[in-house]
């Protein structure tokens, strides 16, 4: 993917050349910039901005679980909100009931989460294509079900609690302040997932992806790393919730319904299947975007158009429309998602005037 | 991301630009609406309400002569959209207060409200937002949150008070059953504790529950369970367009049940709806008065509803009174913080303690008298039970069928609860 980046005549010539992280120096400096850039962030931005910033980190880490089962593993899941709300209930659990800080509640609800996803994971192993989604569709609707009856885990009607986030008797209170552990997060994150790409197993999984019967035939146990992938994702799922829980400070189930699962979905596909940069980027883009229509629907109120057409309170009609409207596009103008649109922008000014 | 923080220092820039000539005159005042979304067909009336009641309120002098400048957004019932304005609000240039709507965003801003100090006036009732201390131990405290009407919890009391009445009066023996029924979903389960817990103190049989979905739906099979249950009293805990299903499916299937509604699950749009289904149900308002009934306040909803009907012939539900109703205290309460040390979310949470039994000025007969205190949150303790009468078919328009009689809310009898330290937060 990132081979218009390299220069020609590049060729690998060691192992370690070969699994590097970054395929080039710029793109490294880049990433670390980036980071920086971020951590910057809080001196300029307001709240608003600062709680973007947090949702596309929070639910950028779930897609991320997400792009590793369906962009890297090839597998689907349409019930991953409910996974990254059993991650949230269960941080929200263990740092209100059991007394157990944040810091360690939040690790605790990812590996709780992957193991309710290695359970849920266990159709994989027989199932493939749609028979899968419907099976992963009922982990949906068991999840919310266990939600509303299990009062004392996710307090029923009444919303679960969560402790702030603290270290060392400092309590991260506000955007602000809780940003930064959402950051952290994001580049563990973000780093562990492109190094696991590098190792056996990574490589396993794009394996199951590519040809699921030439990769058994190499020895590599389907069963186990469709399972694994389910693992994973709900690992990610799990922690993005746990963040979600001690930045709301409560819990609901509202809201976490079919749809946001298909949100997640969109997310990746947007991004790009199978690209961890990506992942990012159409977290960003699918958080960003109702806020741009809200803009743009919030300019246009009281304004020429809405009163030629008389739109009133329909405006907000017409501003969920064009987010279906540009999403179909999207998919429709940009199959291969933001990260290839990406690359063709970085390869367009390194040729540049000599563009093909 | 980069490209993102620089396009947004810039738009927060112009923003910032914008709104800064604006926050020294006005009184800035937020409003999560939902016009579109899954409660559109109660959030509409509701808002309108709000949205009417503070222009009315600007055009008669504003708050001491000061305009409020209030931001009606239509959120969609979408939890993140919620989330995202409120952080507008509450980023550079700080609201006073936020006229809030239902479950979805009430629930979700909660712990950022008592963070950041802004009273959320919600129409979301569920009783744990009534514990300000958290006392009561069934929730968190929620300290800015605060609503007009009986909580959830506390009109099912009232109605099930009125069953207990009801089943005596009519001469019936034996324990009565009672059945709460509504979707796995906080909402509708808010006051299932609460009601069974009551119904069983006053002698009912409770049922185990019916689960039917939010959304509308064939009901065929929960009405056949609730016929073979043998149910006296079934109360429907979810919103109109799917208590609406149930009891058209119930009246099908021959259920001879009392129907007992929520303060959302019923109205003037659900009757029409319904038709003669639901002839009979009995629900709680959370005024005294409907629409054009007789009270000195009347006039007062007539004039604001003005604002978006100049004809003054809109019918206008019960959702729209009691949204004007809640308007109107907000609007009292942020008098009084002017008056005493400035509009700050403080200062106006403080403002609600000030009156005992207060009746906003002008509304005399439309809102019931309500007290908060900063232990209690529990404005009222008045429910007023009303039942639809739907006489005949219900097409055409609401004005008429209304003004016919077609459709008629008839009062049944006025609830005092006790104010039960041990109903406090649930």
């Amino acid at each position: 993917m990132a081979s218009s980046l390299i220069p020609a005549g590049d060729f690998r010539t060691s192992y370690a050349v070969d699994t590097t992280i970054f395929p080039t120096v710029t793109s490294r400096n880049f990433a670390i910039a980036g980071v920086v850039l971020c951590a910057l962030a809080p001196l300029v931005l307001n709240d608003y901005w600062m709680s973007m910033l947090i949702a596309i980190g929070i639910y950028g880490i779930a897609a991320l679980g997400l792009n590793v089962l369906l962009g890297f593993t090839g597998q689907i899941s349409i019930g991953h909100a409910a996974f990254f709300l059993f991650g949230a209930f269960t941080s929200a659990y263990l740092s209100s009931k059991m007394g157990v800080p944040a810091f360690f509640a939040i690790p605790l609800s990812g590996l709780a989460t992957a193991l309710v996803g290695l359970i849920f994971g266990l159709p994989a192993a027989r199932l493939k294509g749609l028979y899968l989604a419907i099976a992963t569709l009922a982990a949906q609707y068991i999840l919310l079900d266990f939600f509303a009856r299990a009062e004392w885990f996710s307090g029923g009607s009444v919303p679960a609690t969560a402790e702030p986030f603290s270290i060392f008797g400092y309590t991260f209170t506000g955007d602000h302040q809780y940003f930064y552990v959402v950051l952290a997060y994001v580049v563990v994150s973000f780093l562990l997932v492109t190094n696991m790409m590098r190792t056996r197993d990574g490589r396993a999984l794009i394996a199951v992806r590519d040809h699921y019967l030439s990769a058994e035939i190499m020895g590599i146990n389907l069963t186990y790393y469709r399972t694994l992938s389910f693992g994973i994702a709900a690992f990610f799922a799990g922690i993005g919730g746990a963040l979600y829980a001690h930045y709301q400070l409560v819990v609901s189930y509202e809201g976490f319904g079919i749809e946001r699962s298909v949100l997640f979905l969109a997310m990746v596909i947007i991004g790009g299947l199978g690209s961890v940069m990506g992942t990012l980027m159409g977290t960003a883009f699918v958080v960003l975007l109702p806020e741009a229509m809200e803009w743009l629907s919030a300019a246009l109120r009281g304004g020429v158009i809405d009163q030629t057409l008389a739109l009133k309170n329909n405006i907000t009609f017409v501003r969920e429309i064009a987010i279906g409207v540009i999403i179909i596009a999207f998919l429709v103008f940009e199959p291969d998602g933001l990260a290839h649109r990406w690359h063709q922008i970085k390869a367009y000014w390194k040729f540049y005037p000599f563009s093909h | 991301m980069k490209i993102t923080t620089l396009l947004g220092s810039a738009a927060l820039a112009l923003v910032l630009g914008a709104s800064g000539a604006f926050a020294q005159s006005a009184i800035r005042i937020g409003h999560l609406a939902d016009y579109s979304g899954g409660t559109s067909d109660v959030g509409t009336p509701y808002g309108q309400a709000v949205a009417d009641t503070f222009a009315w309120i600007n055009k008669n002098g504003g708050i001491n002569g000061t305009k409020v400048d209030i931001e009606t957004v239509d959120y969609g019932y979408q939890v993140p959209r919620a989330i995202a304005q409120y952080k507008k609000w509450t980023g550079s240039d700080k609201v006073a207060a936020i006229m809030g709507w239902g479950t979805a965003d009430t629930e979700a801003l909660t712990g950022f409200v008592a963070q950041d100090k802004i009273p959320f006036l919600s129409a979301s009732y569920a009783g744990q937002l009534t514990d300000p201390t958290g006392a009561a131990g069934k929730a968190k405290a929620a300290p800015y949150n605060f609503f007009y009407g009986p909580s959830y919890s506390d009109a099912l009391r009232a109605e099930l008070t009125w069953a207990a009445e009801d089943w005596k009066a009519k001469g019936k023996s034996g324990a009565p059953k009672f059945v709460h029924m509504g979707a796995n979903h906080p909402y509708p389960n808010a006051p299932k504790a609460a009601g069974e817990a009551l119904a069983k103190e006053l002698g009912f049989e409770v049922l185990p529950p019916l689960v039917f979905a939010l959304t509308p739906g064939d009901y065929s099979a929960q009405c056949l369970s609730l016929k073979s249950s043998g149910a006296n009293y079934a109360y429907l805990g979810n919103t109109a367009a799917s208590n609406i299903s149930v009891i058209k499916a119930c009246k099908t299937a021959g259920v001879d049940v009392q129907f007992l509604g929520n303060v959302w699950g019923m109205d003037e749009n659900a009757a029409k709806a319904a038709g003669n289904s639901a002839d009979g149900v009995v629900f709680p308002l959370r005024t005294p008065v409907a629409w054009g009934g007789s009270a000195p306040g009347m006039k007062t909803v007539q004039e604001i509803s003005k604002i978006s009907d100049p004809s003054g012939n809109v019918y206008r539900p019960v959702h729209y009174i009691a949204g004007v109703c809640s308007a109107m205290y907000m609007k009292e309460a942020l008098e009084w913080a002017a008056k005493n040390g400035g509009v700050t979310g403080e200062n106006v949470k403080k403002a609600f303690y000030q009156k005992k039994d207060w009746v906003p000025a002008g509304l005399e007969g439309v809102c019931n008298p309500s007290t908060w205190t900063d232990k209690d949150h529990r404005g009222t303790l008045t429910v007023d039970l009303y039942r639809s009468k739907v006489s005949g078919a219900t097409d055409g328009d609401l004005n008429d069928l209304m003004k016919k009689g077609t459709i008629k809310l008839e009062k049944v009898k006025t609830i005092q609860l006790p104010r039960k330290a041990e109903w406090l937060g649930w």
